[in-house]
């Protein structure tokens, strides 16, 4: 605290003791919305530039997925000849040609379609599953704790591919984007739903709880007005980054011949094939991990810009 | 003791000038891995409109106890109300469900804690949380909640209301926390009001200004005050009566005047005594001598008779009086004055 803000509180303790009788009211008349915590969080967002740069590179990856056709200079990424095969980069094809001799930089924009559906839909399915849960063990505890918590530990016991490969072989969620995104969001929620239940666990035995539990708030209120917004930070920062580790997970699925399958075109898909050929195409792997990177950066600094508008004792 | 009728009516409604809350041999006990610990063994008080009723003892005395089995705070388990009853607008609280009870809790009865940094939401402004009272339980919209909230906080004189309303619990300092928690306490018009030690952790001159605001919302609002203190100063100050606890029971109850200019306790008693003195300057204060008791293991008898220097054992005792065996009841010891002593006239001096 600056020595300004310092004199400003003695200041008011010192008026406090002077106000003789009680004042009369003065209600600031220019602004009579009551703030929330989401529009004082906006207000900080706005003024971050974290948030800028990763919305920033949300948005051309959002375009990128949703309009390929103008990213990829109108190339078609299917339109291959095996006479251009692995060749490098050069001024009129910038990222050079795959094995199959098709055009990376069209490959690599198609590919952003698939790779965000399946990165964003499995996260937050994950937040989902995640914060349900963990608020519910968190903060009933006891029996609905052991429960809930011994649940999550079978899911933990089965490996990540493992449980996703039984779940994809199955067939009855298809072999689809959103297959892949929940077959890998189902073995991947446990981390988040230990975290929200650790910082639920931690907040519920604070003194403000009780005060809001003093002053008559149900249930319900107490864990979504007063809890969850005190236990959320943790667990945004962690999804944030596992939306990297989740894109190229399909990828491995893939690999194991469970995840997409071509003619599809994902990140995954194209690090997964340039691997074998490293030493002779390096720029196989190195564009769709650049992107990749570009990708969970952008997502990891809006997930920091978030936790700190979400903390006011982190405000300027 | 015998049970109080249950189907009587003992807390009259609020406006008829009578009692608004009756706190009835409440028993509350904390089970733990390694055993019980009885906190509270026996307490009853009554608290009238317009009273503020001070209840003293030190640390683990089990005066907050008593207060959060009224706020419905205690954390079950591992703390257990095994018995009494707590009567509030004619209706025994315990005996009802959560949701009614819940019901009581801020517009009934409200409660202000020691630490107010701790007792606020850190990610709310302070406006939006004096205005969730209104929102909560009047359904009110969030504009019109805020304006209540900023004509609370000018009511507890928190300067400029207007400008820090959407100000954050960190940003104030320790008496305006406390004020902002006196404004959500007294937002609904509670009838009784219970201030878990206010001005602990305030510095001298804001824990006055903070107990003139409360005596004075007092005056204007009629309720029932409780205030729990180890602080005998404050109690001079604002209590009209003063029940003493020790050990999970109260030990001495009169009005404060009385009680302060001659306790009927030896253990009140020793509390005046080690109070610092200005007359007795350059003395030795007199503490009083051993520890507090473990509520696991309360002694004997009188809890109070290890650390007593009145006690009287064996053969020195009256017959059925033997301080180390015998458990004094609360028994009125001259009119307006009860206290749980054998002894209690000759600690007095009648």
């Amino acid at each position: 605290m600056t020595d300004q803000q310092q004199a400003d509180l003695r200041h008011d303790e010192v008026e406090a003791g002077t106000t003789t009788g009680l004042a009369s009211p003065s209600v600031d008349a220019t602004d009579a919305r009551q703030n929330s915590l989401w529009s004082d969080a906006w207000k900080d967002l706005k003024r971050n530039p974290l948030f800028w740069i990763g919305g920033l590179l949300m948005l051309v990856f959002l375009a990128m997925a949703l309009l390929p056709q103008v990213f990829a200079r109108g190339v078609d990424p299917r339109e291959c000849s095996l006479s251009n095969s692995q060749q490098k980069p050069s001024a009129g094809h910038w990222f050079g040609f795959d094995q199959q001799g098709c055009d990376y930089l069209a490959n690599v924009v198609y590919g952003a379609r698939n790779s965000l559906i399946i990165g964003v839909l499995a996260v937050l399915v994950v937040l989902l599953l995640g914060v349900v849960v963990g608020a519910i063990a968190g903060f009933y505890g006891g029996l609905t704790d052991s429960l809930l918590s011994r649940i999550t530990d079978i899911f933990y016991a089965l490996p990540l591919v493992l449980g996703a490969l039984v779940v994809l072989r199955t067939g009855t969620l298809g072999r689809g984007v959103t297959a892949v995104a929940i077959a890998l969001a189902l073995f991947g929620w446990m981390t988040a739903m230990r975290l929200v239940r650790s910082q639920v666990i931690a907040v519920k035995s604070s003194d403000y709880v009780a005060a809001a539990r003093a002053m008559g708030a149900s249930n319900g209120r107490i864990l979504v007005r007063h809890i969850l917004p005190n236990a959320i930070a943790p667990v945004l920062v962690y999804t944030t980054i596992t939306i990297g580790v989740l894109i190229a997970a399909e990828a491995t699925l893939t690999f194991l011949g469970v995840g997409l399958q071509r003619p599809a075109i994902s990140w995954g898909l194209q690090i997964e094939a340039g691997q074998s050929l490293l030493r002779t195409a390096p720029h196989l792997v190195l564009f769709p991990s650049i992107v990749l990177t570009l990708t969970v950066m952008a997502f990891i600094m809006m997930g920091d810009a978030l936790r700190d508008a979400l903390d006011p004792r982190q405000r300027a | 003791m015998t049970r109080p009728d249950l189907s009587q009516p003992r807390a009259a409604a609020p406006g008829t000038g009578g009692t608004v809350l009756e706190v009835d041999d409440l028993h509350v006990e904390f089970r733990t891995r390694s055993g019980v610990v009885n906190a509270v063994n026996g307490v009853s008080y009554r608290l009238a409109e317009r009273e503020t009723l001070a209840i003293l003892g030190e640390s683990g005395s089990g005066k907050s106890v008593s207060a959060q089995a009224i706020m419905g705070i205690l954390d079950t388990p591992p703390a257990v109300i095994t018995g009494g009853g707590i009567w509030f607008e004619g209706r025994d609280l315990l005996q009802q469900s959560e949701e009614e009870q819940r019901k009581v809790r801020g517009p009934g009865i409200s409660m202000i804690f020691q630490d107010a940094l701790s007792s606020l939401n850190p990610v709310y402004s302070v406006g939006y949380q004096i205005g969730e009272m209104f929102r909560a339980h009047r359904g009110m919209s969030k504009k019109d909640a805020k304006k209540r909230a900023v004509e609370l906080m000018d009511r507890v004189r928190i300067p400029g209301a207007g400008a820090r309303v959407n100000d954050y619990p960190h940003q104030f300092s320790g008496g305006m926390r406390q004020r902002v928690m006196i404004a959500m306490a007294i937002a609904l018009d509670p009838r009784v009001l219970i201030a878990d030690e206010p001005t602990t952790a305030l510095d001298v001159t804001v824990q006055a200004q903070v107990m003139d605001l409360l005596k004075d919302l007092q005056r204007e609002t009629g309720m029932g005050l409780i205030l729990i203190t180890h602080d005998l100063g404050v109690v001079n100050e604002v209590a009209d009566n003063v029940a003493v606890m020790y050990a999970g029971r109260i030990v001495e109850r009169g009005t404060v005047d009385d009680v302060f200019a001659n306790p009927a306790h030896p253990y009140t008693d020793g509390l005046m005594s080690s109070v610092p003195q200005v007359e007795a300057k350059g003395g030795r204060l007199l503490p009083i001598a051993g520890q507090p008791p473990n509520l696991a293991a309360i002694p004997s008898g009188c809890p109070f008779h290890p650390r007593c220097s009145r006690r009287r054992l064996g053969a020195a005792a009256t017959p059925g009086r033997e301080c180390a065996t015998d458990l004094p009841p609360l028994r009125l010891v001259v009119p307006g004055r009860e206290a749980a002593c054998h002894y209690s006239e000759e600690v007095l001096g009648v």
